[in-house]
C-alpha cells in the first residue's frame, strides 16, 4: 500500500517490513513480519512462551538489527542511520525489560533517573520529577534502596519508572506485570493507558496475562510459529 | 546524597592485580629512564676530565732524549704544559697490573710525557706524532680523548638499551590496559548494554572507562615512580657508603631532569591508560548494533 512512497512511513511510530530474525544459525524466530503502529496507538502482543515476543520487542527498541527486512521508527528507516542517530532514537524509546535490568550498585532513584543522566541532564533539574514519578508508582519511601533490597514487584516498578522518566514517544514493556499482584498489575496497566491517552505515547506491551488483556480495550497481536496474527478473540477496537 | 554514584561500580577486585602490574611497569620504566638520563651525565663528566690530556710514550729513550722531546712538544702551539712523568707516578699507574711490590727489576721502564693542551684544539695528537717522528724520536702519542670516545660509545649503547626499555615498557602498559579494558567491558556488559539501550553514545560509555583507567594509571604510576625514587636513593646511599670511587658507574644523583621523569611517569601512564581504554571501548562498541 505504500510502494515507492517514502513519505508514507511518517504515518507510523513503528513499521516493520518483511522482518525476519534468526539467532546465529538457529531456525528463524520471526518470519516475514509486517507491522504498523500508528503514533498514539496502544497494542498488546501475546503468544506462548518462546514464541518470540521478546525478540520482536528487541527489534523495536533497537537492541538487534533484523536478519532480513526493514525496521522504521518515527518515520525513519533505521538500517542506514549512524550510531549517534541510533542513540538519539533510543532516547525516544522507554523500555521495561522482562528481567528489569536495573543496575545493582545504583539506588532506586538513580536507576529511574538513568536515561536523563545518559541524555546529559543535570541532577538538580530532574530530581523533583524523578521523585514524583517514583511516588506515583508507590516507591516514594524507597528512593535510596538498592535493587537487592527491593522485592520483585518493587524492582519492576523502578524499571517502569525508568522507562517513563524521559516521557518517551514509544513505550515498550515486556511482561511488565509479571511480578506484581493483580491489583498492582491493574494499576500499572492504567498508568500505561493514562500515559498513552494524555501524552500520546505509542505503547506496545507484551504479556501472556489474558485477564489483563481483557481489561484493555486495545488491539491484540499474537505471535505464533514466527508469524504475527491479529487476535480475533481479544481484538477490541481493531484499527 | 548530593554525590552521584559512578555508573561503573567503584570497587573492583580485579583491578588490584592490574594496579600492581601498571605500578611495576611504571617503576621499571622510571628506572630505565633515569638510567638513560644518567648516561648523559657520566659521558659529560668523563669527557671533561680527559679532554686535552695526551700521553706520549717514548720508546728506547734516555732521560736526555726525553727532555728533548718535552721541549719540542712544549713549543707546539696549543700545548699548555708538558712534563716527564716521575718513576713513582708510572709505578702507581701500573700498580693495578703488577701489584704494590713495584715492577720486576729487569723490566725496562718506559719514559712517559704527560701533556696538557687546549681542549678546544682538535687533531693535536696526530700533529705531535708527526713532529716527533720528523725529529727522529720514536714515540707513541695517545690522546685520552680517543678512548674517552670508546667510553662514550659504550654509554651510548647503554642509553639506547635504556630508552628502548622505556618504549617497550610503555607499549606493554598500553597492551595490558587494553586487555584489562576488554575484560572490564565484558564484566560490565550488563551495565554497558543498559546504558546503550538508554541511548548512551559510544563516547559517553567510553568516557566512563577512560576516567576509570586514567585514575588507575595516575595512582599506579605515582606509586611506581615513588618506588623508583626510593630505589635510586638507596643506590646512591650505597654508592657513597662505598669507596667513593665509582669508576665508570654513571654518577647517581637527582637533578631537576630526574624529578621531571618521576613526575611525568604517572601522567604518561594515565594518558596511555586513557587512550588504550578509549580505543578498546570504541572499537568494541562499534562491533555491536
Ligand atoms: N540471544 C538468543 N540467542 C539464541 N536464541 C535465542 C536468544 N534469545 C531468544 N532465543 C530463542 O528465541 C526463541 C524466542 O524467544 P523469546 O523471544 O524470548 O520468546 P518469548 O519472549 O515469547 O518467550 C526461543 O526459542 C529462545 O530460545
Ligand atoms: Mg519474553
Amino acid at each position: 500500500m505504500s510502494i515507492g512512497n517514502p513519505d508514507m512511513i511518517l504515518d507510523f511510530a513503528v513499521r516493520l517490513d518483511g522482518v525476519s530474525l534468526r539467532y546465529d544459525s538457529s531456525e528463524e524466530i520471526l518470519s516475514g513480519i509486517d507491522l504498523n503502529l500508528k503514533p498514539g496507538s496502544f497494542t498488546c502482543l501475546t503468544g506462548p512462551s518462546g514464541a518470540g515476543k521478546t525478540s520482536l520487542l528487541k527489534l523495536l527498541y533497537l537492541a538487534l538489527p533484523p536478519t532480513r527486512g526493514e525496521v522504521s521508527l518515527f518515520g525513519r528507516r533505521t538500517h542506514d542511520l549512524s550510531r549517534n542517530a541510533l542513540s538519539n532514537m533510543r532516547r525516544r524509546i522507554g523500555v521495561v525489560f522482562q528481567e528489569f535490568r536495573l543496575l545493582n550498585h545504583l539506588t532506586a532513584y538513580e536507576n529511574a533517573a538513568l536515561p536523563l543522566r545518559v541524555a546529559g541532564q543535570k541532577e538538580m533539574d530532574y530530581r523533583p520529577d524523578v521523585e514524583e514519578l517514583l511516588r506515583w508508582v508507590g516507591l516514594g519511601g524507597r528512593l535510596d534502596a538498592r535493587p537487592e533490597q527491593l522485592s520483585g514487584g518493587e524492582q519492576q516498578r523502578v524499571a517502569i519508572a525508568r522507562a517513563l522518566v524521559n516521557k518517551p514517544d514509544l513505550l515498550i514493556a515486556d511482561e511488565p506485570t509479571g511480578n506484581v499482584d493483580p491489583e498492582m498489575g491493574e494499576r500499572l496497566m492504567r498508568l500505561f493507558i493514562e500515559l498513552n491517552r494524555r501524552l500520546g505515547t505509542t505503547v506496545m506491551i507484551a504479556t501472556h496475562d489474558l485477564t489483563l488483556i481483557r481489561k484493555v480495550e486495545a488491539p491484540v497481536l499474537r505471535l505464533q510459529h514466527g508469524l504475527l496474527v491479529r487476535d480475533v478473540e481479544f481484538g477490541g477496537n481493531a484499527a | 546524597m548530593s554525590q552521584e554514584t559512578p555508573l561503573l561500580p567503584e570497587r573492583d577486585t580485579r583491578e588490584a592485580a592490574l594496579f600492581f602490574v601498571v605500578c611495576a611497569l611504571c617503576f621499571l620504566a622510571a628506572l630505565a629512564a633515569l638510567s638513560a638520563r644518567a648516561t648523559y651525565d657520566a659521558a659529560a663528566g668523563w669527557t671533561a676530565e680527559v679532554q686535552g690530556q695526551i700521553t706520549v710514550r717514548l720508546v728506547d729513550a734516555d732521560r736526555r732524549a726525553a727532555d728533548e722531546a718535552r721541549d719540542l712538544i712544549a713549543a707546539v702551539p696549543g700545548v699548555t704544559g708538558a712534563r716527564v712523568m716521575a718513576h713513582e707516578e708510572i709505578e702507581a699507574l701500573l700498580e693495578p697490573s703488577f701489584g704494590a711490590g713495584g715492577l720486576p727489576a729487569g723490566l725496562p721502564m718506559p719514559l712517559i710525557l704527560a701533556v696538557e693542551a687546549d681542549p678546544a684544539l682538535e687533531n693535536l695528537a696526530p700533529d705531535l706524532q708527526r713532529r716527533l717522528t720528523e725529529a727522529g724520536i720514536d714515540s707513541r702519542v695517545d690522546a685520552h680523548e680517543t678512548w674517552a670516545g670508546d667510553v662514550r660509545r659504550a654509554l651510548g649503547v647503554v642509553r639506547l638499551v635504556a630508552l628502548s626499555t622505556v618504549v617497550l615498557l610503555g607499549a606493554t602498559a598500553v597492551a595490558v590496559i587494553a586487555f584489562a579494558t576488554h575484560a572490564a567491558l565484558l564484566a560490565r556488559r550488563d551495565i554497558v548494554d543498559v546504558l546503550h539501550l538508554s541511548g548512551a553514545t559510544d563516547r559517553f560509555i567510553s568516557r566512563l572507562f577512560e576516567r576509570r583507567f586514567w585514575v588507575l594509571g595516575l595512582k599506579a604510576g605515582s606509586v611506581g615512580a615513588l618506588f623508583a625514587l626510593a630505589a635510586v636513593a638507596l643506590a646512591m646511599s650505597m654508592a657513597s657508603a662505598g669507596s667513593g670511587r665509582s669508576g665508570l658507574l654513571p654518577r647517581l644523583s637527582l637533578d631537576p631532569t630526574d624529578l621531571l621523569i618521576l613526575i611525568a611517569t604517572p601522567i604518561l601512564a594515565a594518558l596511555a591508560a586513557r587512550i588504550a581504554a578509549r580505543i578498546t571501548v570504541i572499537r568494541s562498541l562499534k562491533g555491536a548494533f
